[in-house]
């Protein structure tokens, strides 16, 4: 079959501004899109670049964007993608810097958000003791988060990073939660001390989408919560949005609402006077358009009695 | 330029685990890799490691296995060597965060896998080449060892009889670079891919072996290729793990009828099988639905890819198979601690041949292999580091290798290509230096290897740019290939016998009168020169 590839172009040595090449080839119909990436530049374009090793769709090295969706180009069938006619576009993956063609920053992208989380045990080998003797449940969920294979679809599919770049993201997370529940870590705190920091776990929006784009089934929404989690009940909570989800529930649980004036000043925290002062613009601002009652008073909402019993049988039930 | 003690070049289980155990060993160290490391070979191993832990088990016996699977081509005392090393690396493995399936005790878990006679093989699911290496990447990162990924190693820098560092060309920035050093370990892999169908990652391509062959250090039983007997027909060298057949999964023929119980085969029997059972009217297929589907949760990643790249649904119907080029059991010629016949010069790995397997791998073996020499040697390369003399590099090395790379590139057009050549080579090593040889299909190999040799000679690179040119680093890939190929044929060739993965139709029996000895392969002006090696006595 022929089919027409257009291809995102990028030459750092030109003006390395971003065009497109369509190439128009015969590839089988078994072929993938890997299969034809390959015979355009072994046939007609040796400048063409674009990453692959495995080519059996075990390394995530070769996703690109096909037709729009994140894809390993090693497991893509070209016929798959050409329902709509013989064409096919092939982008590299969104927000991320693109250093040629369809080769992005994978340094910027995900390595260096992965390192900066420590990515590794506090062990020591001796073999002396033999292994640690473990119930397989928990190496299960071991397994499950480690068969990421760095493919990148979650932080593509992430909410977050397309409006801040610097944000961990969930692959960098989901790591994070390989070492801070993996038992065998002797300083499993670390992880969650560094996660937790503006850019880390409090600035996932839960969104889902990591979830839904992730090829494993590993949730990594699911992981960002249960650090969250552990931060809360480790006591690492002084960051102000840790501040704020405590309030929140506490004023929840009080008034059936939330009283957003404890709010702003509970997440700030009591003590930080230079926070507080943030708030006055705010403040005044919203007291000049009426928003805000004189004298503050937060009221009970009707049946916050009846709130307040959901939060004591949770609570319970956490104990 | 700055100088470090250790070079690693190649960034698999092997390349990780000797950067590691130098760098603990006090050496300063940087590694080299040609992808980045979460993406090399290793991460697509997937049955399991062995270690001689079980209560009945010992490292005797698994030596004993080791010997049967290599058909009394290993060297024993390498063997002894790894099996009672093997234990406590695996526990280092463990202990460093390999997720490894447990049994009820919450032990390492063990499962049957190919001719081990006991249950010795340990696993995570069906991605254990993944974990490991992922587990072999954060301690690497923990380590802080100077990483450059993506950076391919064009020359090695020798001097005389010693190796004083590598060139590299660095992808992303598109410059070579010198990297001056006093040991420099090669883990740079296989060679598998000069076959096709083959189930190495593109890049197993041997650029090690040729570097080290085109230096003067010598090459090792590169006649013994390792086809793997379950590999998915349809499409380009899938494998499923040969753990399935441990585990109940059978390899059925056309008519449905089951093969010769193929449970606790060497590999290379089993390849024979399925290649007479091909004769009769082509299909064989593997059956994975004995292994019930609580047993076959252990293998997700085996239903996802089987589905993802055949279409195929394990849990429902039988899957085509047949055999296809996997590792080679030979490579750079070393001792126990890595020494190649080059000083500074070391191998480990899949790039190497210590004489650990002999004529066949022992299934599970492999990342052992990597883990157990990977220590050793790194330990080795700091401790030669430390001992070296202060040599300056040979900076005209770098000027000479610039321009060589100046001379391949060109801008003449020319009907063939890189693939072609590479499309041929493979289908011809398959056919004729594969599973089955004989010396008339090797005469033919190896005249049509050197007409190949002739059209890629005459291609050049197109491309002007160095920055990710990929058309230039597969030119010297198929480079090695090519070199890689005629000697595999030629020692094919000169061994008149059949052992292990080498089956001569023409010389169907095993021959310890004549050939109980090694395939040593040099080059000689500038032809394959081969000699046979005594095997180490003991």
């Amino acid at each position: 079959m022929e089919v027409t590839f257009k291809v995102y172009r990028k030459d750092p040595e030109k003006d390395g501004k971003p065009g497109r090449s369509n190439y128009t080839v015969e590839v089988a119909e078994s072929a993938t899109v890997l299969d034809a990436l390959l015979k355009i530049r072994d046939e007609v374009d040796s400048t063409l670049a674009f990453r692959a090793s495995c080519a059996k769709g075990y390394c995530g090295e070769c996703m690109v964007r096909v037709n729009g969706s994140a894809r390993l180009c090693c497991t893509a069938k070209v016929p798959d993608y050409t329902k709509k006619g013989p064409e096919i576009s092939l982008d590299p993956l969104r927000n991320i810097p693109v250093i040629k063609d369809l080769v992005f920053d994978f340094d910027a992208f995900l390595w260096n958000k992965i390192k900066a989380v420590k990515p590794w045990l506090e062990s020591d080998g001796s073999s002396v003791n033999g292994e640690n003797l473990l119930p397989d449940s928990q190496m299960q969920d071991m397994r499950k988060v480690m068969s990421c294979f760095n493919c990148g679809m979650c932080d593509e599919g992430c909410t977050v990073l397309p409006v801040d770049f610097n944000f961990l993201g969930p692959a960098a997370l989901t790591k994070a939660y390989r070492l801070a529940f993996d038992p065998r870590n002797k300083n499993s705190r670390e992880q969650v001390k560094i996660v937790e920091k503006p850019k880390g776990i409090w600035d996932c929006v839960h969104c889902y989408e990591a979830d839904e784009h992730c090829p494993r089934g590993i949730e990594p929404t699911k992981r960002i919560v249960a650090l969250r989690d552990k931060a809360y009940h480790a006591g690492i909570t002084h960051e102000t949005v840790a501040r704020h989800h405590k309030s929140f529930a506490a004023s929840v649980k009080e008034s059936g609402w939330v009283d957003e004036g404890r709010l702003a000043v509970e997440s700030e925290g009591l003590t930080n006077v230079k926070g507080l002062m943030k708030l006055l613009p705010t403040a005044a601002k919203a007291l000049a358009k009426g928003k805000a009652p004189i004298p503050y008073m937060h009221a009970k909402r009707p049946d916050a009695d009846r709130i307040k019993k959901i939060f004591e049988k949770a609570e319970q039930e956490e104990k | 330029m700055q100088e470090f003690d250790v070079l690693v070049v190649g960034g698999g289980a092997a390349g990780l685990r000797a950067a590691i155990a130098a760098k603990h060993a006090g050496a300063t160290v940087a590694l080299i890799s040609k992808v980045h490391p979460l993406r090399t070979n290793s991460a697509i191993a997937q049955g399991g490691l062995n270690a001689p832990l079980g209560k009945n088990d010992s490292p005797e016996s698994f030596a004993q296995d080791t010997f049967v699977a290599g058909d009394d081509l290993c060297d024993r005392d390498v063997v002894r060597i790894f099996t009672q090393k093997a234990s406590q690396d695996i526990i280092w493995l463990e202990r460093m965060g390999v997720p490894f399936n447990r049994d009820t005790e919450g032990r390492l878990d063990r499962r049957p896998f190919g001719s081990n006679r006991q249950s010795r093989t340990c696993y995570t699911d069906d991605r254990t080449g993944h974990m490991v290496l992922q587990v072999l990447h954060e301690q690497f990162q923990r380590e802080q060892i100077p990483s450059f990924e993506e950076w391919y190693v064009t020359s090695l820098a020798v001097d005389g009889a010693a190796c004083l560092g590598a060139i590299a060309l660095g992808l992303r920035a598109g410059k070579l670079d010198a990297f001056p050093a006093r040991s420099v370990v090669l883990a740079t892999g296989g060679f598998t891919r000069l076959y096709l169908p083959s189930t190495a990652s593109l890049g197993t391509t041997g650029d090690g072996q040729c570097l080290a062959y085109g230096a003067g250090a010598r090459l090792m039983d590169m006649e013994m290729i390792q086809f793997h007997p379950t590999v998915l027909a349809k499409k380009d060298g899938l494998l499923i793990t040969e753990a399935v057949l441990g585990e109940g999964g059978v390899i059925v023929d056309q008519k449905g009828g089951s093969a010769a119980d193929l449970k606790g085969v060497p590999r290379h029997r089993i390849c024979l099988s399925i290649h007479r059972m091909q004769n009769g009217d082509g299909s064989v297929s593997l059956d994975l639905r004995p292994i019930g589907k609580d047993k076959l949760a252990r293998f997700p990643q085996t239903q996802e890819t089987v589905k993802a790249v055949g279409g195929l649904d394990i849990l429902k119907e039988p899957v085509p198979i047949r055999p296809a080029a996997h590792r080679p059991m030979g490579g750079i010629e070393t001792n126990a601690t890595g020494e190649t016949s080059i000083a500074g010069l070391f191998a480990v790995g899949e790039c190497a041949c210590n004489g650990l397997n002999g004529a066949g791998r022992l299934a599970g073996n492999t990342l052992t292999e990597a883990v157990v020499f990977g220590s050793r040697i790194g330990e080795a390369a700091a401790k030669q580091a430390r001992a070296a003399t202060q040599r300056s590099f040979p900076t005209a090395k770098t000027t000479d290798e610039e321009q060589r790379l100046a001379k391949i590139t060109s801008e003449q057009s020319s009907n063939d290509s890189l693939r072609k050549i590479h499309g041929e080579l493979g289908r011809l090593m398959n056919e004729k230096v594969g599973v089955i040889r004989s010396g008339t299909g090797l005469k033919e190999a190896l005249d049509e290897i050197q007409s190949l040799k002739e059209r890629y000679s005459k291609i050049r690179v197109k491309n002007p740019s160095r920055i990710y040119n990929y058309e230039l680093t597969s030119y010297l890939e198929l480079g090695s290939m090519l070199t890689l190929a005629e000697i595999v044929a030629s020692a094919a060739q000169n061994r008149t016998e059949s052992r292990g993965a080498h089956h001569r139709a023409d010389f169907p029996e095993r021959d310890d009168t004549n050939w109980k000895s090694h395939t040593v392969a040099t080059l000689a002006g500038g032809s394959v020169q081969l000699q046979k090696k005594p095997m180490a006595s003991s």
